[in-house]
């Protein structure tokens, strides 16, 4: 095991390139995500307990859950970690594709790295996958049948649905336009998973033996949420863009560099990531003890 | 002389500057320095892990049951209550209790055999619901334990729903049926 659950909660920072971009999507999910930070403000939040021989026994019992291994909480943090540690590398990428197809002496760029869109579609989508796993690993599957299933499913909320927002807007709908769900189907079938690092790294953990195929289901079983989360709320790129402005430096002429920049400089898959897991962890712990 | 002091002002800013770095190294291992208490679960949660990948070898630990075969346990939604599956792993199943919108309450069902210390508060419990000890456990949990082995679990998370509803949701839970769960 890497970070034990106190060090990761206890690291997440009060400020910063991620904060800042989080509150600067706040207005997206109203209300939902506050910045939930270390390991003993994690259990008074959640649970309301200032005893400290309550919160004494809580947090115990979360560092158990958290380090047996067969629960499933670091096998989530895992994959929020991994399916983001591409984000930089992926915003580089984008970054030299884009010079290559503007630069003439730097055309041969065209050569060894991906498609700007094509790196962005990959990203997007197994980051989905990532969400879909990490959330059997975080709950199981819970309720009795498809209807409690889904009911727990649509039931997102806090750094969940923050997370989920952020993913749909930085990793969808800004760089690759309004049409970003279309664009994703289509070109899905032909986009090269197999070479990935972050999909081969994750393929232990995507189940069954058709891991691509269980990308596509992952994109499908969420695009129609996704949909309807960018049409009910009226979102735009322009609009998310313009109240970024209040919280980070960015430009709105050329969206495709904002979503580099910010997929370079932020982490907020891991981060909220991190905060789903605890919170979970700490419901669960409080009602074991 | 001007290049013996210069040379002074040079060893003497040499030092400062470590010193200052010195310092620097301890203020930050200091800041991050571990709450012992979380550092001690840390170890202990290591040794019980052990000792229980050794007991499960041995077949000395119950299998905890499955956290689907509570399910049917849980209290039905109702009078403007609505019943939100949330976590489901071995041992513990657990639903949110929403009203107008918003989270009131938390309902958990967990099998103790992989926590029994868990069952050591209701050794002073003084009261009972549908005939099992109950206790309150903090200022917003109360809980019941059936069978000596199933801990039933309602966590109040809004103000509005008071340690009454508590007992009375855990009332609702149908604990003779649990009882009998083997």
């Amino acid at each position: 095991m890497s970070k034990t659950i106190v060090e990761l909660t206890d690291e997440l920072p009060s400020s910063g390139m991620t904060v800042r971009l989080l509150q600067g999507l706040d207005f997206l999910v109203p209300g939902q995500w506050t910045n939930l930070t270390g390991f003993e403000n994690t259990i008074t939040t959640v649970t309301g307990e200032t005893d400290p021989e309550m919160i004494r026994q809580i947090g115990e019992r979360a560092i158990y859950l958290y380090n047996d291994s067969e629960q499933g909480y670091q096998r989530a943090v895992w994959l929020y970690q991994t399916a983001n540690s591409m984000g930089g590398k992926l915003g580089a990428a984008a970054l030299a594709n884009k010079i290559g197809e503007s630069v003439s002496f730097l055309s041969f760029l065209e050569k060894i790295t991906p498609q700007a869109d094509n790196a962005q579609m990959i990203d997007f989508c197994l980051k989905l996958t990532a969400e879909v796993v990490a959330y059997y690993k975080i709950n199981g599957i819970p309720g009795d049948g498809m209807g409690e299933f889904m009911a727990a499913v649509g039931d997102y909320g806090k750094e969940s649905i923050m997370r989920l927002a952020a993913l749909v807007t930085l990793d969808g709908l800004i760089p690759l336009g309004p049409d970003f769900l279309r664009k994703v189907e289509s070109t899905m079938s032909g986009l090269d998973f197999s070479s990935n690092p972050v999909f081969n790294a994750m393929g232990n953990l995507i189940p069954g033996s058709d891991k691509l195929g269980f990308v596509g289901n992952a994109f499908h079983s969420m695009k129609d949420w996704m949909d309807n989360f960018v049409s009910s709320r009226g979102i735009t790129a322009e609009g998310v863009v313009g109240n970024l402005k209040n919280f980070i430096e960015v430009s709105d002429d050329r969206l495709d560099y904002v979503a580099g920049f910010l997929d370079m400089t932020t982490n907020y898959f891991d981060y909220t990531g991190v905060q789903t897991v605890a919170r979970r962890l700490v419901e669960r712990a409080v009602a074991e003890i | 002389m001007n290049g013996r002091a210069n040379n002074f002002i040079c060893v003497f800013q040499r030092i400062s500057l470590l010193t200052a770095f010195c310092l620097m190294l301890v203020m930050v291992s200091c800041g991050k320095k571990e709450d012992p208490r979380w550092a001690e679960a840390q170890k202990k949660a290591e040794q019980q892990l052990d000792a229980k990948k050794e007991a499960i070898k041995e077949g000395t630990m119950p299998k905890p049951q499955e956290g689907g075969g509570f399910n049917k346990f849980f209290p039905a939604a109702g009078d403007g209550f609505e019943r939100v599956a949330s976590q489901e792993k071995e041992g513990f199943s657990e639903y949110k209790l929403k009203k107008g919108g918003k989270e009131v309450a938390m309902l958990a069902i967990n099998d103790i055999a992989a926590n029994p210390s868990a069952a050591d508060k209701f050794k002073s419990s003084t009261r009972m619901i549908g005939g099992f000890p109950a206790v309150d456990q903090g200022a917003m949990a109360s809980a019941v334990l059936v069978a000596n082995r199933y801990q039933v679990k309602v966590l109040s998370r809004d103000p509005s729903f008071t340690k009454a509803n508590r007992d009375a949701w855990l009332a609702k839970f149908n604990l003779q049926g649990l009882s009998t769960m083997k």
